[in-house]
């Protein structure tokens, strides 16, 4: 159970691996980032995995550093991957001290894995080398009444309605009988363009909250600077975040695929939305599917459709699954109109009776349509048992009464 | 004596009957819904659900719902955090449910040409570059993309706010 490892001992290990000259590095980890509320005296494992993208021969060397690098120990220092590694998976204890609870605020610490580099014949080290870190974050909530906050700007095109959702966590130990914010627009000349308010709520203490406004749109596309200040209980808070206003044109909403069998034709329903205020003539989708060796195995095209302005419409395209097998597939989908092309990304998890598509965007839409809670359901049943019963029960002793 | 017997047998029984038309009607109506998670994709599977309502804050403010009649079949990527949902069917509407997307901190090396950075995890990475201990650079780079670098030194990522 080394904590950590010495200067000399790293430099032992870099000297012994030697291995051929690097074609490529790549790491990763998970989770990016552990949060943790104090609580005195905290003393538990918590787990995370590196990764090998690359699935090959690699060493790495995991260290600490941060405020918070006394708190932790690692169980493994130095680890070895093999080819058939994807990934694998360790943990690390934090203690955390009594003495943290008088530190209010965010207290952090870095598990840095670090891919040992390789050395060529002359035993020198070449090219860069990457290191991922999973952070700890500790919150050590404060006496009184104190917040954390951040802004997310959703929806930020032109002529549309954009929604800045202020995200606040309590990190006191008092609750917050009113939160809101307000948000001022300014261009990068820092002419204010926008006043927004928010919604405002109540904030129990150690809980988060999402603040509400909206903004009609009404100014040209480009970089723009939202100054928010969060109210709270006659305190106030400042921060500023940059965000684009976009002029997209042209989205994928979905993709439906019914009743697929692999082996048959594939009916793709590509639904795109024409977002311009002009209609866009001649627009078609374009799939491409890889390979595992990511050569091209299928380039398929819809018919071209016109799209009215502000309009959605379906662009359908048949895949051909002769010879295609069970298996995931990488694909790109192009829908393109007027020289130009909205590109997505996409994974498609083929099955006998399925065909799963990854990667388009879903739609996200207030729905007037709202079912009774399965909560409240139970809490009626029961109130209406416990009436019956009681009715029943009084009834009863009344008609014992006038019996005696 | 007797009579009063059956008549607490008969509110017995009737309550019964109540709670059993109650439970079937529950059983029968109820949203039953699946959830399945790989990486940053997730996908709803269900029968009897029309709606999916998910929200990151367990008091479902600021919810987004997911229309399962026309995104059948779909999964959608969601950034690392965690989610509170539950189906709704118009009728009844579940119990809140919770999936944690985690975030994955990756940077790879590309050498062809050039050398590039490549961003491969699934959130927006703080990347330092350190020589011989010290920090002389930084690059801020979305999932996916890349960046040509000097291909000597030490390039630390970690996950940007």
């Amino acid at each position: 159970m080394k904590k950590q490892i010495t200067k000399l001992n790293v430099l032992t290990i870099l000297f012994i691996v030697l291995l051929a000259v690097p074609f490529a590095s790549s790491l990763g980890i998970t989770p990016g980032r552990t949060v943790i509320d104090y609580e005195s005296g905290l003393e538990k494992d918590i787990s995370f995995s590196v990764l090998n993208n690359e699935k090959k021969n690699m060493k790495v060397l995991l260290t600490v550093s941060g405020d918070l690098n006394e708190s932790i120990t690692l169980y493994d220092n130095l680890i070895e991957f093999k080819p058939g590694d994807e990934s694998k998976s360790f943990k690390y204890k934090i203690k955390l001290p009594d003495s943290l609870s008088n530190k209010p605020g965010l207290h952090t610490a870095d598990i840095v894995a670090l891919e040992v580099p390789e050395a060529n014949a002359e035993g020198a080290f070449v090219g860069a080398t990457v290191a991922v870190v999973s952070q700890v974050h500790v919150n050590v909530p404060c006496a009184g009444k104190c917040i954390d906050a951040e802004l997310d700007v959703l929806d930020a095109q032109s002529n549309g309605s954009a929604s800045f959702i202020v995200t606040v966590i309590n990190r006191g130990k008092l609750g917050i009988g009113d939160v809101r914010a307000v948000i001022d627009i300014y261009t990068p000349l820092n002419e204010k363009v926008k006043t927004i308010e928010t919604d405002y709520r109540s904030l129990e203490a150690g809980k988060s909250t999402a603040l509400t406004g909206k903004w009609k749109v009404e100014v040209p596309s480009g970089n723009y600077l939202a100054k928010v200040t969060v109210f709270y209980d006659g305190e106030s808070q400042s921060f500023e975040k940059q965000f684009v206003v976009g002029d997209e044109i042209l989205s994928i909403e979905s993709i439906l695929v019914n009743n697929f069998r692999l082996g048959e034709i594939a009916k793709l329903q590509i639904l795109v939305e024409n977002k311009w205020n002009k209609d866009l003539k001649s627009v078609f989708a374009n799939l491409i599917v890889y390979n595992e060796d990511n050569q091209v195995m299928t380039d398929i095209k819809s018919a071209s459709e016109d799209i009215p302005s502000l309009t959605k419409k379906e662009l359908i395209a048949y895949w051909d699954t002769v010879g295609v097998n069970v298996g995931e597939y990488s694909g790109k989908l192009m829908v393109r109109y007027d020289g130009k092309s909205t590109d997505k990304n996409l994974v498609l998890k083929v099955n006998e009776d399925s065909l799963d598509v990854f990667g388009v965007g879903y739609a996200v839409r207030p729905q007037g349509t709202k079912g009774v809670n399965i909560t409240f359901i139970l809490i009626v049943l029961v109130v209406i048992l416990l009436v019956v019963n009681l009715a029943w029960f009084i009834f009863f002793r009344r008609m014992m009464g006038k019996k005696k | 004596m007797k009579n009063k017997k059956i008549k607490h047998l008969h509110i017995i029984l009737a309550q019964a009957l109540f709670l059993i038309i109650t439970f079937s009607f529950v059983f029968v109506f109820y949203p039953r819904t699946d959830v399945s998670i790989s990486g940053n994709f997730v996908k709803f599977d269900s029968v009897n659900s029309d709606i999916i309502i998910i929200s990151e804050n367990s008091d479902f403010s600021n919810p987004s719902y997911i229309d399962l009649k026309k995104l059948n079949n779909i999964s959608f990527s969601l950034k690392p955090g965690s989610y509170y949902w539950k189906p709704s069917n118009g009728i009844i509407e579940g119990f809140t449910n919770k999936f944690i997307i985690k975030s994955e901190v990756g940077l790879g090396i590309e050498r062809d040409e050039n050398t590039s950075l490549v961003n491969i995890g699934n959130v927006k990475v703080n990347v330092t570059k350190n020589k011989e201990g010290v920090m002389v650079g930084r690059i801020i780079l979305e999932p996916e993309e890349s960046e040509k670098i000097e291909d000597k030194g030490e390039y630390t990522a970690r996950q940007e706010n």
